[in-house]
């Protein structure tokens, strides 16, 4: 053991704090753990100082790569140079590549020729048409999509958990409790008293592009969130073009005509361009708590990204390792011959648990299946 | 650690050593069959404690992990009291006692007496989130509050080592509470160590051959690539054919011994009768 000097300590945040820079999920306790970890292998040897380093903050195996380097050029010096090489296995370069580097090498539409070629809407390139008028809709339209979100909420409240409560009846006996119930009888079973599990409560988080390309959808996709948010009560929904609005509560009117006037005066970039990436991470900064491992995140969007699709890889990587499940609705997906090519979709691939179309009922109705976790 | 048997490198070995000055849990993933169960049963022997394990699976809950009551001693208690003398109350005290508690896994390790025990919990990306949860309350104090019983505290810390095999990502949470250790495929020469540690009456000739094959074979694209594990049934299964050398005959007769997958076995064979990977296991100098 050799006590750990100040100067070491203060290097070591140092380090750490580039780390974390570098994207490693790393807190005050780790810093102090390296530390620590410092203060009990020899700190001569460059190599043991490595391994306790890398011991204390790499939480998992992608993020080796990373620390080794910054090990390298911030540790550096004459020292002697590490025996073993660093351990990364065979896919985490590849991991690691599609996870941080710019995307130059993805493949991208980007001139309008090739955009056309696809015959699908291209994003808007006219201006922003300010408040739009979404009032036009047939009852019959929505009584459908009503109907809709009435099975999808079905499917997503009655789903039995892990832990048990008790309950009068049920198929499994709760011996603990009957017992002490039979003290009373001395020791005669009498009455059993039964357990059940406890319902799981899925959420459902739904973050709709209201941006221009998207228009010929909205209609549907409005009559859709609407229907959904009252029909099922653990649902928040937002909507982004260039910025992100909550409408969780604007959502919640007793018509459909009322939700949309509370609608259009709470959003005010209908229409407008799509900054898909800053919109979800504006969702992952300012509403954490909302997503957890029994959360269901949908992103219903072209992936017509205007914004850096570096931005929208990182969100998407947050949200797909904290979400229960991470799926995204793309109209397009449902035109014949679309392939999803543009700069935001390829950024968003690696990160998706499901990638499906939603151009009309019929393919919401096949949304149902996804959304049970 | 390798005057346990387990052959080491300096990774692992940093590793266990700082899981045991700072007192956190280890992790340790990799693939199957590189051998991170096997790192809590020889840390148990260094430390002389015991080991108690915890298997995840799909559906683990907390009375199979934490406790349980025993029931039927319960049941047969009150049957033997039944003269009335004690209340009620008195009664329900006395057999929801820790005489009545079944002790598994996770409350055994922490109210082991004497030196503290290793606690593996094995396969933890096997059960479920909500365990993982439940995982972190245990781990984070070690302390477990029993309704009838009261708060039980660990007396002394046991040594955590928690493997997975990545079956699914495990929670950040989960991770910030551990140290943690990746262990890869080993190399030839340590693989070449390992064998002749845990077989001592390998043929020399042999053993080179075995590990040489198992490389290459880990260069192909197989379903289920074999691991040490595999590597030591194998030179196992030969040395009680009494074989001192690998041939292509053999080595056909024995492929089940490290080729869990019928598609690998299919694709070794092809190999085998083009001829290709006769010439990778000859013995490396």
């Amino acid at each position: 053991m050799s006590a750990v000097s100040a100067d070491l300590v203060e290097h070591t945040a140092r380090f750490c704090r580039r780390l974390r820079a570098e994207g490693l999920p790393l807190g005050p306790g780790d810093t102090l753990d390296a530390t620590r970890a410092l203060g009990s292998v020899e700190l001569l040897d460059r190599e043991d100082v490595r391994l306790a380093l890398r011991t204390a903050l790499v939480k998992r195996v992608e993020d080796t790569p990373v620390f080794d380097a910054l090990f390298e050029s911030f540790w550096g010096g004459s020292a002697p140079v590490s025996r073993n090489p660093p351990v990364v296995p065979p896919d985490a370069e590849e991991k690691e590549s599609e996870g941080r580097s710019a995307p130059p090498r993805r493949r991208s539409v980007q001139t309008w020729q090739e955009v056309e070629d696809l015959a699908v809407p291209a994003p808007s390139s006219r201006e922003a048409l300010g408040r739009q008028d979404f009032s036009t809709f047939r009852d019959d339209e929505l009584r459908a999509v009503t109907a809709l979100a009435r099975r999808i909420a079905r499917r997503l409240s009655a789903r039995p958990g892990r832990r048990w409560k008790l309950s009068r009846r049920g198929d499994h006996i709760s011996l603990r409790r009957s017992l002490r119930e039979a003290l009373k009888t001395g020791g005669e079973l009498s009455t059993l008293t039964y357990r059940r599990r406890k319902l799981r409560r899925t959420r459902l988080v739904v973050l709709a592009d209201v941006s221009g390309s998207m228009d010929l959808y909205a209609r549907l996709l409005l009559q859709f969130l609407y229907a959904l948010q009252n029909a099922f009560s653990r649902v928040e929904t937002f909507v982004f073009a260039t910025r992100l609005s909550r409408v969780t509560d604007e959502l919640r009117a007793p018509g459909y005509r009322d939700a949309l006037g509370n609608l259009s005066q709470r959003v005010q970039d209908w229409s407008g361009g799509t900054r898909i990436g800053e919109s979800l991470a504006a969702f992952v900064s300012g509403w954490p708590r909302l997503v957890d491992r029994r959360t269901v995140v949908v992103v219903l969007s072209d992936g017509w990204e205007t914004g850096d699709p570096a931005v929208l890889d990182a969100a998407l990587a947050l949200l797909h390792r904290r979400a229960g499940r991470l799926v995204w609705l793309n109209p397009l997906l449902g035109s014949p011959g679309y392939e999803p090519l543009t700069r935001g979709m390829q950024a968003a691939l690696p990160h998706l648990d499901v990638f499906a179309p939603a151009n009309d009922l019929q393919s919401l109705e096949q949304l149902a299946r996804h959304l049970s976790l | 650690m390798e005057r346990e048997g387990y052959v080491t490198d300096r990774a692992v070995a940093t590793a266990v050593h700082l899981s045991m000055t700072l007192g956190k849990p280890l992790l340790v993933e990799g693939h199957p069959g590189v051998g991170k169960t096997e790192i809590a049963k020889v840390l148990a022997t260094v430390q002389q404690g015991d080991l108690i394990r915890l298997q995840c699976y799909e559906g683990l809950d907390a009375t199979t992990a934490l406790y349980e009551w025993n029931y039927p001693k319960q049941l047969l208690h009150i049957r033997l009291q039944q003269d009335g003398s004690q209340s009620v109350a008195a009664q329900e005290a006395d057999i929801f006692s820790e005489r009545f508690l079944l002790k598994r896994p996770l409350l055994a390790a922490i109210t082991h007496q004497g030196r503290p025990p290793v606690l593996l919990i094995d396969e933890v990306d096997r059960a479920d989130e909500e365990f993982e949860a439940f995982l972190l309350e245990v781990l984070s104090d070690f302390q477990v509050t029993i309704p009838e019983v009261g708060t039980v505290r660990a007396a002394a810390r046991p040594s955590v080592v928690l493997t997975s095999n990545r079956a699914r990502d495990l929670s950040d949470a989960l991770r910030r509470r551990c140290l943690y250790l990746w262990i890869d495929y080993p190399s030839l020469e340590k693989e070449l160590r390992i064998v002749r540690t845990r077989i001592p009456g390998i043929d020399e000739r042999l053993a080179r051959e075995v590990t040489a094959f198992i490389h290459s074979l880990r260069r192909l694209k197989l379903a289920k690539v074999p691991g040490v594990a595999e590597s030591l049934d194998w030179a196992q299964a030969l040395v009680a054919l009494h074989a001192t050398h690998l041939d292509e005959e053999l080595v056909r007769e024995t492929l089940g011994c490290f080729l869990k997958d019928e598609e690998d076995l299919r694709t070794v064979s092809a190999r085998l009768d083009a001829g290709e990977l006769a010439a990778l296991s000859s013995p490396v100098a």
